[in-house]
């Protein structure tokens, strides 16, 4: 340990000298460095949790389905599939040829390991139930064959999501976990809470509509960097320490207008912002109450100045972009932005300005969301709402969230949320009982959600069109805004042809970076 | 001298075992717990299915048979595995110690070398300008919040200048973060060594000294400087220990890869196997480092030795 620090003591000394006549080196056409705030938790896709690990893997694996910009569900591993008449058994027919990083092939039988594992209870996989009713399946030539308990809609959606990575065997054929897979770029190395490194995979055949380049991404070598700190990885993009860094929401906006700089907002993100109610406790058991809330809240505000009018508006309990969502069919259900109209609303029910309504604005914190909740709590105060903002960190509000939602009594509260994915069956993860964080809401809608995961096309649509009018038309959501969060991404004006996927994943192969 | 270091050696056995049984306490004290944390991104985790994750990681479990199972793990050296990336804790705290330890190190170092010299020349110059030089640049030290010195560092020498890297953990890029402690170290360094040689300056002992004639220097720095180093050992002692625990704040603006950076994000995901393995750790070194200078009084200031 001694010799350790004498020896780094010396290199400090050194450094000095050599630091003073020393600049830095440029970054090469090949390389890429990417910074962002925190690291991933894991690079086994079945059991990270988090958009930042998710947002790795998927460079790494593949998935057996994609998505276009329509939300048409697309080849991916699978060059085809179909879905028997009754919904429940579903073939992946394996595109030939594939290779995994190690060299060894990606088959049927290898996508069945992969489902396998995905299922099991041991591997721990925080997105089990997203996989659906699955019984069993099994090899069928080129083919996988999936069978299910019951037909459920949003299966072939949910195949094309990052959280439905396909893993080679060789990635989990021994106790320690390896990263292999047969995606785009191959696993190099990992110093946790430093950096991760990929490398181009040059047998890669692209099937994701998003991408134009056909085979090996133009980039060589891919790193990823973690700066915590926003002002630190600003100045590491301005001096050229990396190429593509998450900017802060202020930083971003001043980006915009430069030149030499590039600011990218994922439309696809699948994104959610939304308003909801403990509506177990007076007086927000109350529809009309929820009403005028709703229509105090000027989401065009929230927009333009909290987000520096870096995100859209959004109408629809679901995200736009996904499968049958209308944003011009829910801003018919929902309500508008009329603080006049929802004054009167909340006066006729006896609540004046010296005798307001005193409601907890329960959020986290997130860039952005902070002043909108500042904007929202003015908006509240003019329709004699008086609301008091509580601000916690993100595990435990939702933690918190559980128990305030399960509440009949109490001060009553309004509190936002955000969710992601890239189908609408998320609305059964939140609505259907008890619901994310107890959120659930009564049988009638749970009947719905479960009926529209037994429908598929044309019909499924109508259904999911059906709850949003019973979650809009009761004021028990109001959405506010989409995206929202970690969806901002700056480069420099070198780099080229960089893209922003579904989940805010990020696509790499058409990127080029000029000297 | 043995018996003051078997006092102090069971002494600091008894402290280190009462914080882990406390702290592990009070972690579950905390709102949120790892699965919460795991999931908040995750709408599609069920309550069937956070259940099941909570009963495989021992969560389930009453408090306080999870602290005691713990302090007996740490107890036969495992200090477990991480929740999140199913990783053994020590393994990742030793991979990350090197790091702590350069930076603290080079920090206290650039802090001293700073520090004692500009506590030595207030000292012998009292009440003159010299002195309020120094102290007004320690009262600036000492206020100074060290992220905002960092990033005004960052500013000037990775992007005014393009000296040094801005992020990493790399030979080059320990500059920025060991010179931010040692400007904000130097000042408390200064202070207490321009305090110490004050009140040794006074002693009778000095008087006589120069009453024999001895030339000014070898009083100072002979017969002045030694007694004085005991306050100055303190004070260095506590500041490297709370080094040791990682400079959270440094090593984030920084993205210097030490233990307080895994502490911090450990924190976020309620990590608590990480969580506790590095108050284990950050509890040890401070009670060792306590140890030490006690001990180094002994052979500084025979005195100590007769208690």
């Amino acid at each position: 340990m001694t010799s350790s620090i004498k020896s780094r003591l010396a290199l400090m000394a050194a450094a000095t000298a050599i630091g003073l006549a020393a600049g830095f080196s440029a970054v090469t056409a090949a390389d890429l460095t990417v910074a962002r705030s925190v690291d991933a938790d894991s690079l086994d896709a079945q059991k990270a949790s988090t958009t930042q690990s998710l947002q790795i893997t998927n460079l790494i694996f593949d998935t057996m389905l994609t998505m276009d910009k329509s939300g048409s569900v697309q080849p991916g591993l699978a060059s085809e599939w179909s879905m028997s008449p009754d919904g429940k058994t579903y073939r992946f027919t394996i595109r030939d040829g594939l290779k995994c990083h190690d060299g060894s092939s990606f088959d049927a039988a290898a996508a069945k390991a992969s489902l396998d594992r995905a299922l099991s209870p041991e591997t721990n996989n925080p997105n089990l139930s997203a996989w659906g009713p699955i019984t069993g399946s099994k090899v069928d030539g080129k083919a996988l064959t999936v069978s299910l308990s019951e037909p459920y809609g949003p299966f072939a959606s949910f195949l094309t999501s990052i959280q439905a990575a396909f893993l080679c065997p060789s990635s989990f054929a021994s106790a320690e976990f390896k990263p292999i897979g047969t995606g785009p770029f191959k696993f190099v190395s990992w110093t946790r809470n430093d950096s991760i490194q990929l490398a181009a995979n040059p047998d890669y055949k692209n099937a994701n509509p998003l991408i134009e380049n056909p085979g090996k991404p133009h980039i060589d070598k891919l790193t990823f960097k973690v700066i915590p700190e926003a002002v630190a990885r600003m100045a590491a993009l301005r001096s050229g320490e990396a190429d593509l860094v998450e900017p802060s929401l202020e930083e971003a906006t001043d980006l915009k207008n430069d030149s030499n700089f590039k600011v990218y907002a994922a439309e696809l993100s699948g994104q959610q912002m939304l308003a909801a109610f403990t509506w177990k406790i007076k007086p927000l058991d109350n529809p009309e109450i929820r009403k005028a809330i709703g229509m105090a809240m000027n989401r065009d505000a929230y927009a333009s100045i909290a987000f520096e009018g870096l995100v859209n508006t959004a109408n629809c309990p679901v995200a736009p972009n996904l499968f049958s969502t209308d944003e011009a069919l829910c801003a018919s259900w929902g309500v508008k932005y009329d603080p006049e109209g929802a004054k009167a609303i909340m006066e006729k029910a006896g609540y004046t300005k010296d005798k307001p309504l005193k409601v907890k604005l329960l959020v986290h914190k997130l860039p952005g969301w902070d002043q909108m909740h500042q904007i929202m709590q003015q908006d509240l105060a003019a329709i004699n709402v008086e609301a008091e903002i509580e601000t916690r960190e993100v595990a435990a509000f939702f933690d918190y969230m559980k128990g305030v939602n399960e509440k009949t009594d109490g001060e009553p509260a309004v509190w936002t949320m955000g969710m992601s994915g890239v189908d609408p069956d998320y609305l059964t993860f939140l609505w259907k009982r008890p619901g994310f964080v107890n959120m659930g809401l009564n049988a009638e809608v749970d009947t719905m959600l479960d009926e529209q995961r037994k429908l598929s096309g044309e019909p499924r649509a109508a259904k999911i069109h059906e709850i949003e009018k019973y979650l809009m038309e009761n004021a028990y959501a109001v959405p506010l805004l989409s995206p929202g969060w970690g969806w901002l991404m700056a480069s420099n004006a070198k780099v080229e042809g960089f893209k922003m996927g579904f989940m805010v994943s990020l696509l790499f192969n058409d990127v080029t970076v000029s000297k | 001298m043995l018996l003051l270091i078997l006092k102090r050696v069971l002494t600091a056995f008894a402290t280190v075992l009462a914080v882990i049984v406390l702290s592990g306490i009070l972690i579950h004290l905390v709102p949120g717990d790892p699965v919460t944390a795991m999931m908040a991104q995750s709408v599609t985790a069920t309550p069937e299915v956070m259940a099941a994750m909570r009963a495989r990681l021992g969560l389930d479990l009453p408090v306080w048979q999870q602290v005691a199972l713990y302090t007996g793990h740490v107890l036969q050296g495992d200090l477990g595995m991480t929740i999140r990336g199913n990783e053994p804790v020590a393994r990742l705290l030793l991979q990350r110690l090197p790091n702590t330890f350069a930076l603290a190190v080079s920090g206290l170092g650039v802090a001293l070398a700073l520090g004692i010299p500009l506590g030595f020349l207030a000292a012998i110059k009292r009440g003159r300008l010299a002195d309020t030089i120094v102290m007004v640049i320690a009262v600036l030290g000492v206020s100074v919040p060290a992220f905002w010195l960092g990033l005004i560092l960052i500013q000037l020498f990775a992007l005014k200048l393009g000296w040094l890297p801005v992020a990493g953990s790399g030979w080059r890029n320990i500059l920025l973060p060991a010179l931010t402690l040692g400007l904000t170290y130097c000042a408390l360094v200064a202070r207490m060594t321009r305090s110490a040689l004050i009140e040794v300056l006074s002693e009778d002992y000095i008087r006589t000294a120069r009453a024999r004639g001895l030339k000014e220097h070898r009083v100072l720095l002979v017969h002045a400087l030694r007694p004085a180093l005991i306050s100055i050992v303190t004070v260095v002692g506590l500041v490297f220990a709370y080094l040791l625990g990682g400079q959270v704040i440094i090593e984030n603006v920084f993205s210097w890869n030490g233990i307080g950076r895994l502490a911090v994000q450990a924190m976020l995901e309620r990590d608590y196997p990480m969580i506790q393995g590095f108050i284990v750790v950050f509890a040890t070194s401070v009670v060792v480092v306590s140890m030490l200078i006690d001990i180094l009084y002994g052979f500084l200031d025979p005195r100590m030795r007769q208690r």
